[in-house]
């Protein structure tokens, strides 16, 4: 009722004072930022060329679920990365209702799949085409998996999608749960400290991948689109590609329509966060500082965002 | 009659025993028996979720007033700790520190406030430290009236003390996603998260105190012509202000473990926030570091909260001299933090520490672990093959589908299983025949388990077996309650992974108990490994939990296995704290006169001490399987498969039916197991004629 009652003299008043200019009212612009360094950067880019507009920002931590519920009920206004493989059906809900708007795609192409250390290439000849899996599922074996191989797949919370693939191409893996990002990384890490194999389903950008080499399992070509739950062991295809969406409140665009305009127009390539994400992952620089720099290389981009 | 197989209990037994056998032999037929249909699973959780959204439309507004009435106390506790220069927190805190217990603490606690700020994490210290500022006197508020209340009329401790018991229980995850759709999202969530964690200690500590109250001190105060009031606050109150305090002590220190748990839905950039951080980067040297920092505030607060309760009974004494003293003190306070405020502002560097002073001794911890996981590759892939085969394993399938070529060499013939069996029940009844009827019937039960295995066998037997064992040990009550508890894990389908929660946490509080028992034995008749044991114990208990998983990882992988260690490590902390406890507050008297009648030191510990100790060495057994409990909603982090995963899914996908479902069957096996062991723990002391605390 509050938040309500506040749009609404944002609204009023916004409307009367400045009807074409921005920023149309004071009132701080919630923006999320979450726990991947990817997400750090583009956060800060929106946060910093809304700052550059004249609004208000704030920026608050949230997990990648729970930012949904607070997005919906206006505690966050907006969020510029939204991964639609790993949303849960609460995010489905909110939008088809109308409580979370999407604003479109940012502009990352993000990839995902299995990987594996280049060293294993040589303890299974044949990668990086899948059907060398068959063959060697052993050399990926352990204890626990005998006689078959070991696949880290994504934490069960993230859905099961490389345990039904792997049940639907008949492959010799045993599919384990990852748990969480952090014991996936810690897995990949202490994997590579010791050459040992290690076969993960994983995702891109990601930061590891300026620290460490990988390579990806590679599948049969699709013309267009993969569908993942008919794929048979001949044809194989591997998995859907997420898309990655940025969002706001409802009511944004009646509130901060110039905001709104930006934010739409908004891209942000891998290339760019790539190199962003080796800035501070890897040289160790404060994240805002990369984006405040990217910010100052990139004007004649985003001055036509802003019109 | 008695102790023949004849007997009416042994009878039961051996019938339960038989039903399970044929349930078993049956179990392609009877498949309903063995797993529980589908069809008829009650869709508990849909209902839930659809309450919750009819009751939010509804009743949102209330909650969410509520959060926004919260929000302010805390964006004013953060304003101020932000808005004083470090040194200035610092020198309150250290002052604190000293009134309380003296030049010692106050030393630790400047180096420990020192370290925060030289990691350069001070900004989010403090954010922590205003969330803890800001829940526990709300918790100790609410926990103290609740308290007066539950003392005073009966009718409402029996309301209180099962709703505890809940709060308690119920993983903390479960109920993080209904605070959150209740109260909206921010730091508030943080806050009503740790203060429901964290106000029923003092519940309990405020109604045990109360009827602590020596007789003699109320009477003496009606007769001396008290009212009802004075009663209370001035006689009944300071006599059980000892309790009162250390109630605040348990609050503090809930409430700091859960703004941790809390930072996973974020909220608020704090320090549990950088530790998530660098967990998900899999950044050991930097999560231990910053996790360091919580385990610091922990002991800091622990430490002057636990030395005013012990001042305590200096302070009733309250003459007008202490009191000048405090308000010198209070002057004192005031007047150097002005100058330090004044002189930081001249040197910036005391207000702000700047990031590049900042020390990063992260790298060497995490170039430690990689040599180590290096060099010690094949040990530790011997240790993990081991276990799993020979323990982990047969207590999850059972020996049937363990044992074969690749794990254990060999393929199991007829003539193993016939061994098997027969070894067993040999054994079995040469119990019966020495009138051991409780073993013969354990060893029964355990063949037949560690045949088929813990996620194999029949839930309807399971369910009997445990409900006549609640039954023996407890009574009607018990068994009632046991029987409903796991019936409601089965109707709601979840029984699979109860199985598996159980078979994880009870291999490690086994293990736990055996060894940290044992420690604490040891413990207790040497001093120089109590003093090693202390602080790594302290440590253990302080660092937030997450922090541990990711070294395991690193050495053990992704599973149960390093699961099951992670437990180990957090639980084996009581049983190792109640044993040494036990023993060595044993009756001197007791002691004393098995010396004098000449038993040895063999004699005196297994046949006097142990056994003496024994009720509060179940205690501890108690503690260590709450502690399993807790820790395995940890575990689900690193990929297992239980109760504990469905929580975290039901956190993670936004699905609070299912999420919370499975919370409440955990508690429910907490609470079953918890009513068991203490049951036991009571009647052996009462057996003893012995009292425990």
């Amino acid at each position: 009722m509050i938040l309500r009652t506040l749009i609404f003299l944002g609204l009023f008043f916004g409307n009367i004072l400045n009807a074409s200019s921005y920023p149309e009212n004071n009132d701080p612009i919630k923006v999320t930022i979450q726990d991947w360094t990817g997400q750090h950067f583009s956060t800060h880019v929106a946060a910093g060329l809304l700052k550059e507009m004249g609004y208000n920002v704030e920026i608050v931590v949230s997990d990648a679920i729970t930012q949904h519920p607070a997005i919906a009920s206006g505690n966050i206004n907006l969020s510029t990365e939204v991964w639609t493989n790993n949303v849960g059906d609460l995010y489905d809900g909110l939008v088809d209702k109308g409580d979370i708007v999407v604003v479109g795609e940012l502009g990352l192409s993000p990839k995902e799949g299995w990987i594996y250390p280049p060293y294993m290439e040589e303890r299974c000849p044949g990668l990086p085409d899948y059907k060398a899996l068959y063959e060697c599922a052993q050399a990926f074996g352990s204890a626990e998996t005998f006689p078959k191989g070991r696949l880290i797949t994504y934490p069960a919370s993230w859905g099961t999608r490389s345990r039904d693939m792997v049940a639907s191409i008949e492959m010799p893996f045993e599919p384990i749960p990852g748990g969480s990002e952090g014991a996936m990384v810690a897995e990949l890490k202490s994997a590579l400290a010791a050459e040992e194999p290690v076969i993960m389903m994983f995702w891109q950008p990601h930061w590891i991948f300026a620290a460490y080499d990988f390579n990806w399992v590679e599948w049969n070509p699709t013309d267009g689109k993969c569908i993942e739950e008919s794929q048979k062991k001949d044809t194989a295809c591997g998995f859907e590609q997420a898309k990655v969406q940025k969002v706001v409140s409802k009511g944004f665009a009646d509130k901060w329509p110039a905001a709104y305009k930006m934010f739409n127009a908004m891209k942000l390539t891998n290339a760019d966060e790539n190199a962003a994400i080796l800035e501070v992952d890897e040289k160790g620089r404060k994240v805002e500082e990369v984006a405040a720099e990217w910010i100052a290389n990139n004007k004649n981009v985003w001055k036509n965002w802003m019109n | 009659m008695k102790n023949s197989i004849f007997e009416k209990n042994t009878l039961t037994w051996i019938g339960i025993i038989f039903i399970t056998l044929i349930l078993l032999i049956f179990q392609d037929k009877w498949v309903w028996a063995s797993k529980y249909p589908k069809d008829l699973i009650v869709p508990f959780s849909d209902w839930i979720n659809f309450s919750m959204e009819k009751f939010i439309e509804q009743f949102g507004w209330f909650f969410l007033s509520i959060s926004w009435l919260l929000s302010w106390p805390i964006i004013g506790a953060q304003w101020l700790l932000h808005s004083l220069p470090w040194i200035v927190v610092i020198f309150l805190v250290c002052f604190i520190a000293y009134l309380s217990s003296g030049v010692r603490l106050a030393l630790f606690t400047l180096s420990a406030t020192f370290y925060m700020v030289l990691i350069g994490y001070w900004e989010e210290s403090m954010n922590t430290l205003a969330l803890v500022i800001i829940s526990v006197p709300m918790a100790i508020f609410i926990g103290f009236g609740l308290g007066v209340w539950g003392f005073f009329s009966k009718r409402a401790e029996k309301v209180i003390m099962p709703i505890l018991d809940i709060f308690q229980t119920v993983p903390t995850f479960a109920y993080l996603l209904p605070i959150l759709l209740l109260f909206g999202f921010g730091t508030v969530v943080g806050l009503i998260a740790s203060i429901l964690y964290s106000f029923p200690p003092m519940v309990r500590n405020t109604i045990l105190g109360l009827n602590r109250v020596p007789d003699h001190i109320i009477e003496s105060a009606i007769m001396s012509g008290a009212n009802s009031k004075q009663l209370f606050w001035q006689a009944m109150l300071p006599s059980c202000k000892k309790q009162i305090l250390l109630g605040i002590n348990q609050s503090t220190m809930a409430a700091l473990s859960m703004v941790i748990i809390a930072a996973i839905i974020g909220g608020t950039a704090d320090i549990g926030w950088e530790v998530l951080y660098y967990i998900r980067k899999a950044e050991v040297g930097q999560s231990l570091v910053v996790g360091l920092v919580i385990a610091l505030m922990a002991i800091i607060i622990d430490r002057i909260t636990s030395g005013f309760a012990l001042n305590s009974d200096k302070a009733v004494k309250g003459s007008q001299y202490l009191r000048n003293i405090r308000l010198n003190y209070l002057a004192f306070a005031i007047l150097v933090s002005i100058l330090l405020f004044i002189t930081a502002s001249f040197f910036q560097v005391l207000a702000d520490w700047p990031y590049n002073l900042s020390i990063w001794v992260s790298s060497h911890i995490n170039d430690f672990f990689e040599t180590f996981v290096k060099t010690f590759k094949t040990e530790i892939k011997l240790v993990k093959k081991y276990t799993l085969f020979f323990i982990m394993l047969p207590t999850k399938i059972g020996f049937q589908q363990a044992v074969s070529p690749f794990t254990w060499g060999f393929k199991l013939e007829m003539f193993h299983k016939i061994f098997y069996f027969m070894s067993f029940i040999l054994v079995a009844f040469w119990f019966l025949k020495n009138k051991k009827n409780g073993i013969f019937i354990f060893l029964l039960l355990l063949m037949i388990f560690l045949y088929f295995g813990l996620t194999n066998m029949p839930w309807l037997s399971l369910l009997l077996i445990y409900s006549f064992f609640a039954l023996r040990v407890g009574g009607y009550k018990l068994a009632l309650g046991t029987f409903l508890g796991l019936g409601f894990i089965v109707i709601v389908g979840m029984w699979p992974e109860a199985m598996i929660s159980i078979y994880l946490c009870g291999i490690a509080v086994v293990f736990c108990f055996i060894v940290g028992t044992s420690l604490g034995i040891w413990a207790a008749h040497n001093s120089v490994v109590s003093a090693i044991v202390r602080p790594i114990n302290d440590t253990l208990q302080t660092i937030p939990l997450f922090v541990i998983l990711i070294p395991f990882v690193m050495l053990f992988k992704i599973g149960d296995f390093t699961g099951l260690l992670a437990i180990i490590i957090y639980a084996i902390v009581p049983s190792i704290r109640y044993a040494e406890n036990g023993i060595r507050n044993l009756p001197s008297e007791v002691i004393d006169a098995s010396k004098m009648m000449g038993s040895t030191k063999m004699q005196l510990l297994f046949l006097v001490k142990i056994p003496l100790a024994l009720p509060v060495i179940m205690l501890g057994l108690n503690q260590t399987i709450m502690y399993g409990i807790a820790m395995l909603v940890i575990a689900a982090l690193i990929g297992t498969n239980g109760l504990e995963q469905i929580v975290f899914i039901g956190l993670t996908d936004g699905n609070m039916g299912k999420g919370f479902i499975a919370g409440i069957s955990m508690a429910i096996l907490a609470m079953i197991v918890d009513r068991i062991t203490k049951t036991v723990s009571k009647k052996r002391s009462e057996a003893l004629g012995l009292s425990i605390k």
